[in-house]
């Protein structure tokens, strides 16, 4: 039996501080400011890099990283992360925020006794799953502690310099 | 005697800018290059590398005096400047070089040490009757020495290093209970940051402004002042934006302040550029805090106010030339405002945000004055500070410098690394800056975002994140195979594919 | 023809009935947890269009409606069919968890069967999305014979076509080996996970309360037991990485991989490689600044990133070419092999030699990973199925050696004597017996001891050490590698090497199977 495809008609783009920004399909090269709309190109070249070019301005642009539906860009010296939702994956968001209360957290603990060679993240700063946190030392070899969710930095107790036994809590983490 | 041959003991910007001037007056310039940076700006400017990159650097190079004055007379230099940070304040070098035969570019050694040493510094003013915050005589030894100053000068009370700034060593303390523990820990930073725990006691006076003087003197008692600067805006005691007359002086405040300043470096028979700071309260009451005996990082300002270039002035004063103008002749016209643009994320509470710059492109309009020691591909280093720009900007009045700084600061475009840009987009635009009321409190505590939210700049970040997934996920060609090529492989391939089970 | 015949009537009836069966309340169940319907599910991974579904009316065994209550429901709780995914075709079943549960019942697993003899049959991959409640309680024994017959399918035509699984709700109970068996596994992320024991037996038999989310959510199996490959975190993210995820992958065991368009912005020589290896021996890198360097642009697809991520598996095209990626990871435990690393490499060996796939590995391995744990849970034993799998492996294989290449752990990354067909090394490689100190340590042992500075002594021997042994030079000359390639070249080298390799053929010896350690 074909039923109608569930085309996505629109896409909303949510920002760290939920603010939602909505796009309809087919994404068009343009924006609305107001009552207006302008056309919107991305453009890069040798003297500039990567920009975006609005209203015969041109505005520095940068993705920093990216991963799955999350992207981190900075525009115009401002960093800006959003998840990029379906309709559906909205929803499901809603859905599943109803579900657990109490905030996930995540503890990050020493893996094997070692001396902490480098911090890298500090409290309040959002990871995602995969990045590093801090590298540990540990038989001669340098290991790096990955974070296995996405979510915020809550505490960082590990410091650089300072060796740690197993099981040592090094770093907390508000699972999003 | 004429310098000929000067030795840079800098880099960065500073380095840059050393050059410059020297370049004009025909002076050959001598810079190190140093394995933290072997390809920084100023190393392909001047006209003799000294190539420092084999040397494991116990002691970083700019700051091994032994080193330096080696490289100095290897290269045959005239004369060392030592630019600001660094060694440009230590006695110590002063004395080294002259006793090498090697000119200065600064005060005497004595002048360095006197206003190095804030106690010394504080009594010379005391006697000169400079008017200051009252304070304790000499340094503390212990928390009752501490508790008993205290309680005379009556809180609140800042403790502060004798021997460095910075904020490094210094806490405010509002009641006597805290007393002890803010004794111990500033002498305990103090003697950490300058080798010294000597610290004194100070009355703290809350939010002031603070106001500091340009001196420049020469060898033969000539000592003026080039105005003032406004320096209020500062954030953990670094500042971030400098101005060029303040608006909180009238000309008559200006000539008592002035001459408080120059009688201050008269008291050390001071000589070359030096800056005499100043807390200004908000009756309008003054009161010396140190002088600085270096060239400072904010010199540009008065010198787009003054027409003076300041390092030429030095040179000049090192070489036993006179000043060619007497304070009559100082005349100060315009306003000029320097924005630091530094490598740091204004979103992390301005955290370093070391890397390498892609690109950079300057404004390049008359009003604008650009002092960098960067250029694309230049790496910022931990090692060293995260100076990118320096955006010097003179208008007619104040407003008219406020104007042209929004301009200015949209034109500036550097790729790579954070920077604080987005703070001053902010700051130029905030009434309190505007209407120039602002003080040292302003930035640390009046300000609760130190950039501005723009919704539609975020909107168009929103758009390309869009642009992205869609590219990357929805469109029918993000995924172009072609499935008849997988086909097509060679019939002897093939063939034993085929038959092998 | 009349439309309005009795045919015609008893066949729009029962599409009508269809429909009711899937209404929008039936869809909201679903919706209502976040998660899509199975009609949906199919919707959106084949092309708009595409989809031809079997066994659409077929109603569940007696059983069901003798026993328990009354439910004259279409499909048996499973869609399954056949449809193109960009262009491809693709069969694929998609459990229905509306109805009654998505619990597998005799029917059910027979259009589960059908659908995998076809793909065999039509050599075209096959995709199941679980979102089951496990066996059907109420059809008993026959509930687990379709079981057994949908796994002895998987087995039947496993490394003969791809086979995909994609959980995307509850797969408990016997329903877990599916995904056990199959090639690769999706999840997604809070919304599904996998037990063999379900919470409440663990609760009544251990007396241990563990939420189903915290004993085989996604990110335990993801993280930990390495049986999710992939974890996303919600349905179309997943759905959508799984279309480009195939995209990489040849529809069965005698064509080769499909080749993607390269728009050429991959530089075939890039400098900035050069850069990566730290000067300092043990100083760590990542690794994927490699991958990423010298493949076509953005074409990395990493697998089981998660699990023992000091080894890195994916996938990549090399000019559009898809080919298997195995490197060490020194940012992670140095790179070491051990357990969990060992068997993520052999069977994304094994998957690649199965399909054609050709094979790159980034060697840079100071050993497997010491200790009392990893040896007495048969480190051993592990690290030889990595060997195994790479000696077994007839695809082309070429090595790149990019720094270090110690002892056993070099023997078992691909090397030449293994029937690797190209290894390659940067100036940066060691290769030898052991490490420095290591090496040191045992050869000048009683000089060592006799030194009035056994430091300044140590280092001055490890250095040489390093200059006469360990150097890649030396392995160059005796041939046991191929050649010293300047970092910036790589990318150049390996395509051409790989261009060489494309008729490689080898006679896999006539046996039944090897017997490999497991």
């Amino acid at each position: 039996m074909n039923d109608e495809k569930p085309e996505i008609k629109k896409l909303y783009a949510l920002s760290s501080e939920n603010r939602r920004f909505t796009f309809s399909l087919p994404l068009k090269n343009t924006i609305r400011i107001g009552k207006r709309s302008y056309s919107v190109t991305l453009k890069s070249d040798e003297k500039f890099g990567t920009y975006i070019l609005l209203k015969n301005r041109k505005y520095p642009v940068e993705v920093v990283r990216s991963r799955q539906n999350r992207y981190e860009i900075l525009f115009n010296d401002i960093s800006y992360t959003f998840t990029i939702e379906t309709p559906f994956s909205l929803k499901r968001l809603k859905v599943l925020r109803s579900y657990s209360g109490k905030a996930e957290s995540e503890v990050i603990k020493a893996p094997m006794p070692g001396k902490i060679i480098d911090v890298l993240v500090r409290e309040g700063a959002a990871v995602l799953r995969g990045e590093p946190l801090l590298i540990l030392e540990a038989m001669k070899m340098q290991n790096e502690i990955q974070s296995p969710v996405n979510g915020h930095i809550t505490r960082v107790m590990a410091k650089s310099g300072t060796n740690v036994m197993k099981d040592d809590v090094l770093i907390e983490i508000k699972v999003e | 005697m004429k310098i000929k041959r000067l030795l840079i003991a800098n880099r960065g910007e500073i380095a840059v800018r050393i050059i410059s001037t020297a370049r004009e007056m025909k002076i050959e310039t001598v810079v190190v290059r140093n394995a933290n940076e072997p390809d920084a700006m100023y190393v392909s400017l001047a006209d003799i590398v000294f190539d420092n990159t084999e040397d494991p650097e116990e002691i970083p190079v700019f700051l091994n005096i032994g080193r330096l004055i080696e490289i100095a007379i290897e290269t045959k230099c005239d004369a060392v400047h030592p630019g600001y940070g660094f060694l440009a304040e230590n006695a110590y070098f002063a004395q080294k070089c002259i006793e090498n035969k090697i000119i200065f570019i600064g005060p005497s050694p004595d002048a360095i040490y006197k206003m190095g040493n804030k106690t010394i510094a504080r009594e010379l003013a005391m006697k000169q009757g400079i008017p200051m915050a009252t304070g304790s005589r000499g340094n503390i030894g212990n928390e009752e020495e501490a508790a008993a100053a205290a309680e005379l000068i009556g809180y609140p009370v800042i403790i502060k290093a004798a021997s460095g700034g910075g904020g490094r060593g210094m806490r405010i303390v509002r009641k006597p209970e805290e007393l002890e523990k803010m004794f111990l820990i500033a002498s305990k930073e103090a003697e950490k940051a300058f080798n010294d725990p000597s610290v004194f006691i100070e009355k703290y006076i809350e939010n002031p402004k603070h106001i500091e003087f340009q001196i420049l003197g020469d060898t033969k008692g000539n000592i003026v002042h080039l105005g003032e600067r406004e320096c209020s805006i500062q954030r953990k005691h670094q500042k971030l934006l400098e101005e060029a007359p303040s608006s909180a002086l009238d000309d008559d405040l200006r000539e008592l302040m002035g001459s408080m300043a120059v009688r201050m470096a008269r008291a050390v028979g001071y000589y070359s550029a030096g800056t005499v700071e100043f807390l200004l309260d908000s009756d309008r009451n003054f009161y010396f805090m140190e002088m600085n005996t270096r060239i400072q990082v904010e010199h540009p300002v008065t010198e787009m106010i003054t027409g003076i270039d300041l390092i030429e002035q030095q040179i000049r004063v090192a070489s036993g030339e006179a000043l060619a103008f007497r304070q009559k002749d100082v005349r100060i016209k315009g306003w000029s405002i320097e924005c630091r643009i530094n490598a740091e994320d204004v979103q992390a509470g301005f955290a370093p945000d070391p890397g390498k710059i892609e690109k950079l492109v300057l404004p390049s309009d008359p009003y604008v004055r650009t002092d960098t020691g960067v250029r694309a591909g230049s790496a910022i280093v931990s090692s060293y500070d995260s100076m990118i720009a320096k955006l010097i900007i003179t208008g007619t009045d104040r407003k008219d410098a406020i104007r042209k700084c929004k301009l200015a600061l949209d034109k500036v475009w550097i790729k790579g690394v954070k920077t604080t840009l987005p703070f001053f987009r902010m700051l130029v635009r905030n009434p309190v800056f505007i209407d120039g009321t602002f003080t040292t409190a302003f930035i640390e505590k009046q300000l609760d975002k130190y950039y501005l939210n723009s919704e539609y700049e975020e909107m168009l970040a929103a758009w390309l994140a869009t642009r992205l997934f869609v590219d990357e996920n929805l469109r029918r060609d993000s995924i172009s195979i072609d499935y008849e090529n997988g086909k097509e492989m060679s019939p002897w391939l093939l063939n034993k594919r085929i038959n092998q089970f | 023809m009349d439309l309005s015949g009795k045919n015609y009537k008893a066949f729009i009836e029962r599409q009508e009935a269809l429909k009711k069966q899937y209404s929008p309340a039936n869809a909201e169940k679903q919706h209502s947890k976040g998660k899509l319907t199975a009609r949906e599910r199919i919707n959106l991974l084949f092309d708009s269009g595409s989809f031809e579904e079997i066994d659409t009316f077929v109603t569940p065994a007696q059983q069901t409606v003798e026993f328990g209550k009354l439910e004259r429901t279409y499909g048996d709780g499973v869609i399954v069919g056949h449809g193109k995914i960009n262009g491809r075709l693709v069969f694929a079943y998609s459990q229905d968890f509306t109805v009654m549960g998505g619990s597998l019942g005799l029917v059910h697993a027979k259009k589960i069967a059908k659908i995998q003899e076809m793909a065999l049959k039509m050599g075209a991959p096959i995709i199941g999305m679980m979102d089951s409640g496990g066996a059907r309680i109420q059809e008993g024994v026959a509930s687990l014979s379709g079981y057994a017959a949908i796994f002895h399918n998987i087995i039947n035509s496993s490394g003969i076509i791809p086979q995909l699984c994609v959980i995307m709700g509850p797969a408990a109970g016997g329903a877990v080996y599916s995904p056990a068996l199959c090639d690769f596994v999706f999840m997604v992320n809070r919304t599904s996970y996998m037990f063999v024991t379900g919470p409440n037996v663990v609760k009544e038999v251990l007396n241990e309360e563990i939420s189903s989310e915290e004993l085989g959510g996604a990110e335990v199996h993801g993280r930990k037991s390495g049986v999710a490959h992939m974890i996303y975190e919600d349905e179309e993210n997943t759905i959508m990485a799984l279309k480009k995820f195939l995209a990489y992958l040849p529809s069965n065991n005698v064509e080769n991989p499909p080749v993607h368009a390269d728009d050429g912005s991959t530089p075939d020589i890039n400098e900035k490689l050069r850069d990566i290896v730290p000067d300092d021996p043990n100083k760590a890198y990542d690794v994927k600044d490699v991958i990423n360097l010298i493949i076509d642009r953005n074409s990395f697809f990493e697998t089981a990133e998660l699990y023992a991520p000091n080894l890195v598996t994916g996938f990549a095209r090399l000019k559009g070419k898809t080919i298997g990626i195995v490197a060490n990871q020194p940012k992670v435990l140095a790179g070491v092999l051990d357990i969990d690393s060992s068997t993520k490499g052999a069977r994304f060996i094994r998957f690649c030699d199965a399909f054609n796939i050709p094979i790159l590995t980034l060697e840079d391995v100071p050993g497997f990973l010491p200790g009392k744990d990893q040896e007495h849970s048969g480190i051993i034993r592990h690290g030889a199925k990595l060997l195994f799998a790479y000696s077994e492996a007839s695809v082309p294989r070429i090595t790149v050696i990019l720094r270090k290449a110690y002892g056993g752990a070099f023997i078992v990354m691909n090397s030449k004597s293994l029937g690797g067909d190209f290894s390659f090394a940067w100036p940066t490689a060691e290769i030898a017996v052991m490490g420095p100190d290591g090496a040191v340590a045992i050869l000048y042992r009683r000089e060592l001891a006799e030194s009035k500075n056994p430091a300044e002594l140590k280092k001055e021997l490890v250095k040489k050490y390093r200059d006469k042994i360990a150097n890649p030079f030396i392995a160059d000359e005796l041939g046991y590698i191929d050649e010293v390639i300047d970092p910036a070249v790589t990318r150049k080298k390996i395509i051409s090497a790989f261009s060489a390799l494309s008729n490689k053929w080898v006679k896999v010896p006539a046996r039944k199977h090897g017997n490999m350690p497991l």
